[in-house]
C-alpha cells in the first residue's frame, strides 16, 4: 500500500518537473495519430527549419530575461539588421561576408544602445526597449526606403535554405550551435553565474562584488549578437528583405520562453526549457495546420495553451509554498 | 478568571515533519503573554493557527467560551484577533489613515475626514506625531510599525499578537511601544508577544511560555524566573557562558578612516586593529549602515581618507572593496545577502566565482571543495549543498552569507546586525565564529542594535549619533548607560 503511494508520489513529482516536455511529447503523439503527414522526416525537418530563427532569437532574449530584464525591440532589431545587410549586398556592392559581419556588428551595437540606455536612464528595460523598438523601426524603413530588396544572392540564401550533406539544413546546424554555446556560457562560465545572480537578486549581486552594469551591457550586446544571427537566417530563408520581416518575433519568443520556464522576474531558466517552449508552439502550429484548422482558431488554442502553462506553473509554486 | 483564548491539544503535521505536537495553552484577558522559542520551535505555526491562516490536524481552539475546530481569517477578525507580523501588511502607496481604516466602510462613499480623525485620535492616545495624510512609503519603518498597531486598535482588537515587534525599532521607540502595550493591558486587551530579545520580555510581559520543537514546555511568571532559566528551557540545555571572549587584539591597525563624509555621514574618524572586534552602536538612523556602505564602496565617499594596513585606498565599488580585503555581511539577509532561489553551494561561491574559474570556465571541483569547506567550518546544517537557501532557517541562511563573504578571502569584515532574527543556538555559533575569525587575525566591525551583544562581544565600541561620531568607549568603561547617553547625544 505504502509502496504504491510512494510510487504515485514519485510519478507526480516527475510529471511536475518535466511538465512541458510531457506536453510536447503528448502533442507529437496526438498529431501523429490525427494526421499521417505529421510524423514524417520531411515535415519534422520543415518544423525545425521554420523554427530555427525563432530559437536563435529566443536564445538572445533569454539572456536578458534571465538577468531580470526584457527586450521588446528584438523584432525590429532583426528588421533593421536584415535590411541593412541586404542593402549593403544588393545596392552598395559590399561582398557578402563583409555585409554579414557588418550586420552582426550592427546587432551588437543595437544591443549596446539598449544596454547603455537602461543603465544610464535607470528605467526598466521593458520601457527602454519599447522606446528603442520605435527608433529601430524608423531606422529600418529609412534604410530599406520602404521597398522590398528582391533576389538576394544564392550564397547568402544558403544560410536559410541550404543543406549540408544534402540532408541537414544549415539553419538547423546554426541553431544547434547557438543553443549549445548559450548553454555553455550560462552554465559553465562565471559570466553565466553573474547573469543568474543579477536576475535573482540585483542588490545582493552588487554587494557580492559583481559589476552589475558591465554584466548588463554584455548581456544586451550578446542579445544583439544572437538576434543578428536570427536575422540572417530569417532573411536568407525568405530570399528577399523588407522592413516588415522580423517584427512579431519578440512576442513569439517571449511566449516560448515563459512556456519554457524562463520567468519575467529573472534568475532562472534553462536552454532545454527554451527549446521545449518553442517546439510546443511550433508543433501546435504545424499539427493544427495539417489537420486543417484555420489560422485564427490556431491563435486561440496557442493562447489557451500558454495561459494553462503559466497557470500550472504558478499553481505548482503556490502548492510548494503551502507545503512549507 | 476564565481564559479568553485556549488552544487544546493542537497538532499540526506537514508532510514529513510535525510542527506542533499536542500543544495546549491558555491566554487570559488583560495579560501580556510572551512566547519564547528558538526558530523552528513552532511559534509562527501557532500564530497562523490562531489567526486562521492554517488549519490544525487535531485539537480545538476556544475563544470566548466558543469552541472551534479551526479558525478562518474571517472568524478570527470578527472575534477581535489581530496579528502584527514581522513583515508589515501595509499598502505603501496610500495614506496612513487609509491603511488604518482598511477594509472598513463608513456609509456608501469613502469618508476621508472620518478616517483622518479616527487615525489622529489613535495617534494622540499613543502620544506619537504621525500625519495620517502622509503616504506609508514616506514614513520611517518604526512609524510603519506604529501604523500596524494603530490598525489593530482601530479594529478594536481583543487579542493582539505581535511577532518580533521591536526588531525595526530604536531604543526610545521601544519605550513608546511598551507604553502603548501597557495601555492595552489596562483596557483588558490580551497581548501575545513574540520576541527573541529576552530582556524585553522581562520588561513587558507578565507571563512567558516557552516552546521547543513544537512542544509546549512551560509557562512561568516573569517575576519569578530568570534569563538563565528561560534560555535553558528554550534550548533544553543550559548555556554556560553567553559571549565568548576575544583576547586577540593586536597593535597593528587594519583599517583607519579619517574625516569621512558621504551618504549622510559627516566627519567620521575611527580605526580598528587586526584581531579586534569593534562594536558600532547608535540608534536607528544614526548612520551606522550608511558608514558600512561607504567603506564597502556601495556609496561614494565625498571627502576623507581610508587607510588599509597603512596604505591609502580609494574604494569606488564593492568589487574594489573585496579586492582590498573588505567583506560585508549586510543587514537584510534576504534582500541583500542571499540568492534565495539558488542552492547553498551556488550562494557560497558566487562572490568568488571568478577566482574559481580559469579561462572563464568555472572549476566545479574547486567550487565543491570550497562550499564543502565552509559548510564544515560554519556548521551549516543541511542534508545537501544542493538545497535551496530559501529552505534554510534564518541562522543557517546567515551562515551561508558569512561563508560567501569569507570565500572572497576578506580580512576586514563588517557584520551589520549579524544575529538579527536568528535563534539562540545559531547566535552562539555566530559569536563563536566571530571570535575565531578575530583570532585568525581578521578585523571585525560589528554594527548591532542588540545591547547585550554589543557589550558582550566588542573589544571597543564607537557610538554614532545623527551621522556623526559621538564617542568611543574602551572595554573597561563598557556600560549600557554610557552607550545610550552617547547614542542620544546631540552633536
Amino acid at each position: 500500500m505504502q509502496k504504491t503511494a510512494q510510487l504515485r508520489g514519485q510519478i507526480l513529482d516527475f510529471a511536475k518537473k518535466y511538465a512541458t516536455i510531457i506536453v510536447l511529447v503528448g502533442l507529437i503523439i496526438l498529431f501523429s495519430i490525427l494526421s499521417p503527414y505529421f510524423f514524417t522526416v520531411s515535415n519534422l525537418t520543415n518544423v525545425f527549419v521554420q523554427q530555427s530563427y525563432i530559437i536563435i532569437a529566443a536564445v538572445g532574449l533569454s539572456f536578458v530575461m534571465i538577468s531580470g530584464g526584457m527586450d521588446l525591440s528584438i523584432g525590429f532589431q532583426m528588421s533593421l539588421i536584415g535590411v541593412t545587410t541586404a542593402a549593403l549586398m544588393k545596392w552598395y556592392g559590399v561582398p557578402i561576408p563583409l555585409a554579414i559581419i557588418i550586420g552582426i556588428l550592427l546587432g551588437i551595437g543595437l544591443g549596446l544602445i539598449n544596454g547603455f540606455a537602461s543603465i544610464t536612464l535607470k528605467v526598466h528595460p521593458l520601457i527602454i526597449t519599447l522606446g528603442t523598438m520605435t527608433v529601430f523601426q524608423g531606422a529600418s524603413y529609412i534604410v530599406s526606403k520602404q521597398s522590398v530588396i528582391l533576389n538576394l544572392d544564392p550564397a547568402f540564401k544558403f544560410i536559410g535554405q541550404g543543406y549540408v550533406f544534402n540532408y541537414i539544413p544549415f539553419s538547423v546546424i546554426l541553431m544547434v550551435v547557438v543553443i549549445l554555446s548559450a548553454n555553455f556560457i550560462l552554465t559553465k562560465t562565471y559570466f553565466g553565474r553573474h547573469v543568474f545572480a543579477i536576475g535573482g537578486n540585483e542588490e545582493a549581486a552588487r554587494l557580492a562584488g559583481i559589476n552589475v552594469n558591465r554584466v548588463k551591457l554584455i548581456v544586451f550586446a550578446l542579445t544583439g549578437f544572437f538576434v543578428s544571427i536570427a536575422a540572417m537566417v530569417l532573411f536568407a530563408r525568405s530570399g528577399s528583405a523588407a522592413s516588415t520581416t522580423g517584427p512579431g518575433t519578440e512576442f513569439t519568443a517571449i511566449t516560448a520562453l515563459v512556456l519554457g520556464g524562463i520567468s519575467f522576474k529573472g534568475g532562472e531558466g534553462k536552454m532545454i526549457g527554451l527549446f521545449t517552449g518553442v517546439m510546443i508552439l511550433a508543433v501546435l502550429g504545424n499539427g493544427m495546420q495539417l489537420i486543417g484548422m484555420g489560422t485564427y482558431a490556431q491563435y486561440i488554442v496557442k493562447g489557451i495553451v500558454f495561459l494553462s502553462a503559466v497557470g500550472f506553473d504558478t499553481y505548482q509554486k503556490l502548492s510548494k509554498q503551502k507545503a512549507k | 478568571m476564565k481564559p479568553i483564548l485556549s488552544l487544546k491539544n493542537i497538532t499540526k503535521r506537514y508532510p514529513g515533519v510535525v510542527d506542533l505536537k499536542d500543544f495546549s495553552i491558555d491566554f487570559y484577558p488583560g495579560e501580556v503573554h510572551a512566547l519564547l522559542g528558538e526558530n523552528g520551535a513552532g511559534k509562527s505555526t501557532l500564530i497562523k493557527i490562531i489567526s486562521g491562516a492554517i488549519k490544525p490536524n487535531e485539537g480545538s481552539i476556544v475563544v470566548f467560551d466558543q469552541e472551534y475546530n479551526h479558525m478562518t481569517p474571517h472568524i478570527s477578525k470578527e472575534l477581535g484577533i489581530e496579528v502584527i507580523y514581522q513583515e508589515f501588511n501595509l499598502i505603501d502607496c496610500v495614506s496612513v489613515a487609509e491603511n488604518i481604516c482598511l477594509g472598513e466602510t463608513f456609509g456608501r462613499f469613502v469618508d476621508y475626514k472620518k478616517m483622518y480623525n479616527r487615525s489622529l485620535s489613535i495617534f494622540n492616545k499613543f502620544n506619537i506625531a504621525i500625519d495620517p495624510n502622509e503616504l506609508v512609503r514616506n514614513i520611517s519603518t518604526s512609524h510603519q510599525q506604529i501604523v500596524e498597531i494603530a490598525k489593530a486598535v482601530s479594529r478594536q482588537a481583543k487579542i493582539l499578537i505581535m511577532d518580533e515587534p521591536t526588531a525595526p525599532l530604536s531604543v526610545s521607540e521601544v519605550d513608546s511601544l511598551f507604553t502603548i502595550i501597557n495601555s492595552f493591558k489596562k483596557e483588558g486587551v490580551t497581548v501575545i508577544y513574540i520576541s527573541h530579545r529576552i530582556d524585553e520580555i522581562f520588561r513587558i510581559a507578565d507571563k512567558v511560555s516557552v516552546m521547543r520543537d513544537g512542544k509546549y514546555v512551560d509557562t512561568l511568571q516573569t517575576l519569578s524566573t530568570s534569563r538563565k532559566e528561560l534560555i535553558s528551557l528554550m534550548v533544553g540545555r543550559s548555556l554556560s557562558e553567553n559571549y565568548p571572549k576575544n583576547n586577540n587584539v593586536t597593535n597593528e591597525i587594519a583599517l583607519e578612516a579619517k574625516g569621512l563624509y558621504g551618504n549622510g555621514d559627516e566627519d567620521i574618524s575611527f580605526h580598528i586593529h587586526k584581531g579586534e572586534i569593534l562594536g558600532v552602536a547608535g540608534l536607528v538612523g544614526a548612520g551606522r549602515t550608511e558608514l558600512a556602505r561607504l567603506l564597502y564602496g556601495v556609496e561614494q565617499i565625498e571627502k576623507g581618507q581610508v587607510f588599509i594596513y597603512g596604505k591609502e585606498v580609494n574604494i569606488k565599488s564593492p568589487k574594489q572593496a573585496i579586492k582590498y580585503g573588505i567583506g560585508l555581511i549586510p543587514e537584510d539577509r534576504k534582500a541583500q545577502g542571499c540568492f534565495l532561489d539558488n542552492t547553498i553551494k551556488w550562494n557560497i561561491s558566487i562572490a568568488s566565482i571568478k577566482a574559481l574559474s580559469k579561462h572563464f570556465i568555472v572549476n566545479r571541483k574547486k567550487e565543491d571543495e570550497l562550499s564543502k569547506k565552509y559548510q564544515d567550518r560554519l556548521q551549516i546544517k543541511t542534508p545537501s549543498l544542493e538545497q535551496k537557501v530559501n529552505n534554510l532557517s534564518g541562522g543557517n541562511q546567515q551562515k551561508v552569507v558569512v561563508a560567501k563573504t569569507l570565500a572572497t578571502n576578506s580580512n576586514i569584515l563588517i557584520f551589520d546586525e549579524p544575529t538579527r532574527g536568528i535563534d539562540v543556538g545559531a547566535k552562539q555559533e555566530i559569536y563563536k565564529l566571530m571570535v575565531e575569525l578575530a583570532t585568525e587575525g581578521n578585523a571585525i566591525i560589528m554594527i548591532t542594535s542588540d545591547m547585550e551583544e554589543l557589550l558582550g562581544m566588542s573589544n571597543r565600541i564607537i557610538v554614532l549619533s545623527e551621522g556623526r561620531l559621538a564617542g568611543e568607549i574602551q572595554s573597561k568603561n563598557f556600560s549600557q548607560n554610557l552607550v545610550l547617553e552617547l547614542a542620544s547625544s546631540e552633536l
